[in-house]
């Protein structure tokens, strides 16, 4: 603690006072540890999470569970309102499907192609129209229409609701008062915590599928609908009242046209997070792509794997560049475009109908299962252990799992409980306030609570281990880009690549590499958060004030003086904000994690629902949705909420 | 400032019912805002006394004025001196917290949600000092927007607004957007807009504080222009003395939300009401506002020839140059009737500021 304070106090412009804060707030931490630790010490031992203040959830749970399972054919409110919905979800996922499978695979891919063109231009229809085509050359064309159907149905509900809740945020403060801190915390949860409570409700199948992408991916679009509606700009209403419109013509001439780009931008993130959920509810019965690469995955067949990762990755780049598009661009112009663009397609695909090449043809389907694994295999061989000098793969994952991930996790576990507390109080006080600082203990006191104190230290530590080689790469990689404009070009459209694909996408290629374990699933997650580490950085040293600069090279200062000096001190709020978004994104991919040997709680919560036990998956589950909670408060910084607030 | 009205009043004997009229206008921000107009103790208090004891900012402090028919009512003052809001309380854009304001003598804070949205879409119109455009729309649209809110047609209201472009100069950009106008260009579509309903009273919210100072002249010659040609009645606020000299038939000088002078320009820089209005307007170039009525001495020329024959409304600096090239005095007519005689000592005095001491003595 003491290192964080001496480092960090010097370091800040108003250097005295931040020091007395700091001391202050610490002291004050010390003062109520001395007189509560010797009394939980005396009361409950030290050490692990002490039994009597565990509650024990299962059987509650269980008979809870097995309550919705009776009943789920007669309790009226499963009769009368879960089924209906499911019912109709069930059916609008068909509906859909069938329509695709109707048009055939010309008639989507012309469809597909012709919207990106109106909406894009014709570089992204041809991008478009290729990859549907290598969907289909990679023999996924009815996984990717599978999981296109429920996309189609999940978008769309989450927009209505989404854009609903939004309209409703952005006209009323009250709404919006109580909507956002909902909001917030939905936003740092991982996917996975969001599969278990609607599959206890809804049981396996598309319809959770469904709701839990809905649930997952309609707070972007609430939050920034939301955005829009208050971020018009204030003159222009004032004007548009002056002329006496009435409060819906404000809305529907002023508000919603001026929040046009917003709403553009939460239909991108709301249709890049139901991707990424609609991928990763295979594991509670989606079906689609998603359930190619986790029935691979649980096979370690590589191949395979990758033969339905790439058109999910397809699909991910191809949605979110043509919606991006569709925000950056000026309006539409032309209707008669549009009508031609439709009439286009209906002739495709009625060609398509009348040569009755509906489905795509099984001569075209280029297997790259088989050689994939081959050089999988190879690489197995070759470059797993042994080779000279730099070791394999799998030594470093061995190495990394004994030096760094093992002493971590041991070490967490070895401390008395009362510590780990402190400790997390300790670094969210210093770092944020002590509201974020309280939330963060009590989310932790939870866990132990819930009796899975040992998992999520377990977890923790992976994470830990995962943030630490996040930031010092991201951090590095950052300051490179903001300091020279060729790296940043260099790097800026494999980020871009990168920040789209769906979580899951990156079990892939790290089970190849490092075959299963917990080393892999922190390799994932690191791969999966650097992105957005690197970007934020670079992003937060380049906006530093440049009369700042400026000023200090006039002073003569290096280059690596003014680094230290000036654009480090200056953009701490932008690197503070990079670290929470690491660990939240490093987080995500952890528990996934669970699916390729990452153990801890990911793996509870899978065999929860592998093996119907869903009274464990949902202990596991709450104790992800409380670490979530804890991680995200440690690391929020102040000038976070503030800056909300304004 | 009630003297000031009247003598005014006595100046302008064909003023009928005030367009609007204000009386007691106040406009406290904070918490429990009501009391303090009514509480003659807090509403004695100054700004910073107020902020600390009740927490709250008053930006109208009883103000009263009345804008007459056709003429151009300037509301003049430095930044946070209440002028902005002021004119929002006129429409009650914001709401007023005591006082009462009339627009032809209806009462405007007891209308109702209808009646008012009455009172903005064909009594008062505004134009703001960042234009409030709507970006998304063509300029043709834009200026049509308020017949649109009232419910007009698509083609009246088209045929309407591309009148009311040509007549503020834009014609050719009605299928621009915004975004593609200069700043000045951009202020004429936003007075287009006001002027495309056709309203009783023009609204001006210092609107040409964000633009370059040769665009700011031109626009002051457009309203000057539109004046003169349509004669309606205009409030103009604005922070700019030059701007207020220009354009003000009478000028109201705010400071920290009360009115401590209103008069004709002529009034405002002759007799300055305190050492502040004294101080905003020593640098004015007198013999540009000051008219000779002033400057002469009372008396006849004791002739029908009228030598140098100025108008009474003439500046000073008219007569300098009459008295300049004829070496004489000038006389000054008004309806064929000489009213008195302006000398050099006279033009002087005023060129030099030293007439008022003489005539306080």
């Amino acid at each position: 603690m003491a290192t964080i304070t001496a480092s960090s106090a010097p370091r800040a412009l108003p250097g005295s006072l931040l020091r007395h804060r700091a001391v202050h707030k610490l002291l004050l931490l010390a003062l109520a540890a001395a007189v509560l630790v010797p009394l939980a010490n005396a009361r409950w031992a030290s050490g692990s999470w002490p039994d009597a203040l565990t509650v024990d959830f299962s059987e509650p749970l269980a008979k809870a569970s097995d309550w919705i399972i009776d009943n789920r054919d007669s309790h009226p409110l499963f009769l009368y309102f879960f089924g209906y919905v499911s019912n109709a979800v069930v059916i609008s996922v068909h509906a859909v499907y069938l329509v695709l499978l109707g048009a055939g695979w010309a008639g989507v891919t012309a469809l597909g192609a012709l919207v990106a063109w109106r909406v894009a231009g014709v570089r992204l229809a041809l991008g478009t129209g290729a990859a549907f085509l290598t969907c289909g050359l990679l023999g996924m064309w009815v996984p990717t229409m599978q999981t296109l159907a429920l996309m189609v149905v999940a978008v769309l509900a989450s927009v209505v609701v989404g854009a609903l809740l939004g309209l409703g945020a952005g006209l009323s403060d009250r709404l919006d008062r109580a909507l956002r801190p909902v909001l917030d915390t939905m936003q740092v949860l991982p996917a996975y915590a969001y599969l278990l409570p609607v599959v206890l409700v809804f049981g396996m199948g598309v319809p959770a599928a469904v709701l839990a992408t809905v649930v997952y991916a309609a707070p972007p679009m609430a939050r920034l609908t939301s955005l829009g509606l208050r971020g018009a700009d204030k003159e222009v209403l004032e004007a548009v009242e002056s002329l006496g419109s009435t409060a819906r013509q404000r809305l529907l001439t002023a508000r919603i046209p001026l929040a046009r780009k917003e709403l553009l931008l939460g239909l991108n993130q709301t249709i890049m997070m139901a991707l990424s959920m609609a991928v990763i509810a295979s594991v509670i019965g989606a079906g689609g792509l998603g359930d190619r690469v986790y029935q691979a995955l649980a096979s370690v067949d590589v191949g395979a794997a990758l033969a339905a990762g790439i058109p999910i990755v397809l699909l991910a780049v191809v949605l979110d560049r043509v919606t991006g598009a569709a925000g950056d661009g000026t309006e539409g112009s032309g209707r008669a475009g549009w009508a031609y663009a439709l009439v286009a397609a209906v002739a495709v695909a009625a060609a398509g109908r009348l040569m009755g090449r509906l489905d795509w043809p099984d001569v075209w389907i280029v297997n790259i299962a088989e050689p994939v694994n081959r050089a999988v295999g190879w690489m197995t061989d070759h470059l797993y252990s042994g080779v000279p000098v730099v070791g394999g793969t799998a030594d470093w994952a061995a190495h990394f799992t004994t030096w760094v991930l093992n002493p971590v996790r041991d070490g967490l576990q070895w401390l008395p409980w009362w510590s780990v507390l402190l400790l997390i109080a300790a670094l969210a006080w210093l770092i944020g306030t002590w509201r974020t600082a309280l939330t963060a203990v009590l989310a932790m006191a939870a866990i132990g609570v819930l009796g899975v104190w040992g998992p999520s230290l377990d977890t923790l530590s992976q994470v830990l281990a995962a943030v630490a080689v996040t930031v010092v790469i991201g951090f590095a990689t950052g300051i490179a880009a903001a300091r020279s404009d060729r790296v940043e070009r260099a790097l800026r459209p494999v980020l871009d690549v990168f920040q789209t694909m769906p979580q899951f996408v990156y079990l892939i290629p790290v089970v190849a590499l490092f075959g299963v374990g917990r080393a892999p699933a922190v390799a994932a997650a690191v791969v999966y958060a650097l992105p957005a580490v690197v970007r934020i950085t670079t992003q937060g040293l380049r906006q530093v004030d440049p009369a700042a600069l400026e000023s200090s090279s006039s002073l003569g200062a290096t280059s690596w003086q003014q680094l230290r000096q000036v654009q480090l001190p200056l953009a701490r709020p932008a690197l503070l904000l990079a670290l929470n978004q690491g660990v939240v994104l490093v987080l995500a991919v952890v528990i996934i994690g669970g699916l390729v040997g990452g153990g801890a709680l990911g793996y509870d919560a899978v065999f929860g629902l592998a093996q119907g036990d869903l009274a464990t998956g949902l202990v596991a589950g709450a104790a992800i949705v409380c670490l979530g909670l804890m991680l995200d408060r440690v690391t929020q910084p102040t000038e976070r909420r503030t800056k909300k607030g304004a | 400032m009630s003297t000031d009205v009247m003598s005014v009043d006595v100046m302008n004997t064909e003023s009928n019912t005030p367009v609007f009229s204000v009386d007691g206008l106040w406009k406290v921000f904070g918490p429990k805002a009501d009391r303090i107009p009514a509480d003659p103790e807090l509403s004695s208090l100054t700004p910073a006394e107020l902020r600390t004891r009740t927490g709250c900012t008053a930006a109208v402090r009883d103000v009263s004025f009345d804008v007459r028919k056709g003429e151009v009512f300037v509301v003049m003052g430095l930044s946070g001196s209440g002028k902005s809001t002021l004119v929002r309380c006129l429409t009650r854009l914001i709401e007023p917290t005591a006082g009462t304001i009339a627009i032809d003598g209806e009462d405007v804070r007891a209308m109702d949600k209808s009646r008012l949205r009455e009172l903005r879409r064909h009594r008062a119109a505004m134009v703001f000092q960042h234009f409030g455009l709507l970006p998304h729309r063509t300029v043709l649209d834009n200026v049509a927007y308020g017949l649109e809110i009232q419910g007009m047609g698509k083609a009246e209201r088209r045929r309407r607004a591309a009148e009311v472009v040509a007549k503020v100069g834009l014609e050719g950009m009605e299928q621009r957007k915004p975004a593609q106008l200069s700043g000045g260009q951009r202020q004429r579509v936003g007075l287009a807009r006001a002027l495309a309903v056709d309203p009783q009273v023009l609204l001006f919210d210092e609107p040409f504080s964000a633009l370059d100072p040769l665009i700011r002249r031109d626009m002051q010659e457009e309203v000057v222009r539109l004046h003169r040609e349509e004669g309606r009645t205009m409030v103009f606020i604005t922070h700019d003395l030059s701007e207020a000299l220009k354009l003000g038939d009478r000028i109201a000088l705010m400071r920290d939300g009360q009115v401590v002078q209103l008069g004709t320009p002529e009034e405002i820089v002759g007799s300055p009401a305190d050492d502040y209005v004294r101080e905003f307007v020593r640098d004015v170039p007198r013999e540009q506002v000051m008219t000779v009525r002033t400057a002469m001495r009372a008396g006849d020329c004791g002739g029908i020839e009228h030598p140098g024959a100025l108008a009474a409304d003439a500046v000073v600096a008219e007569a300098i140059k009459v008295v300049a090239r004829s070496r004489k005095a000038a006389c000054v007519v008004e309806n064929g009737r000489c009213l008195g005689v302006v000398d050099h000592e006279r033009l002087l005095d005023v060129v030099a500021g030293t007439e008022l001491r003489k005539e306080a003595v």
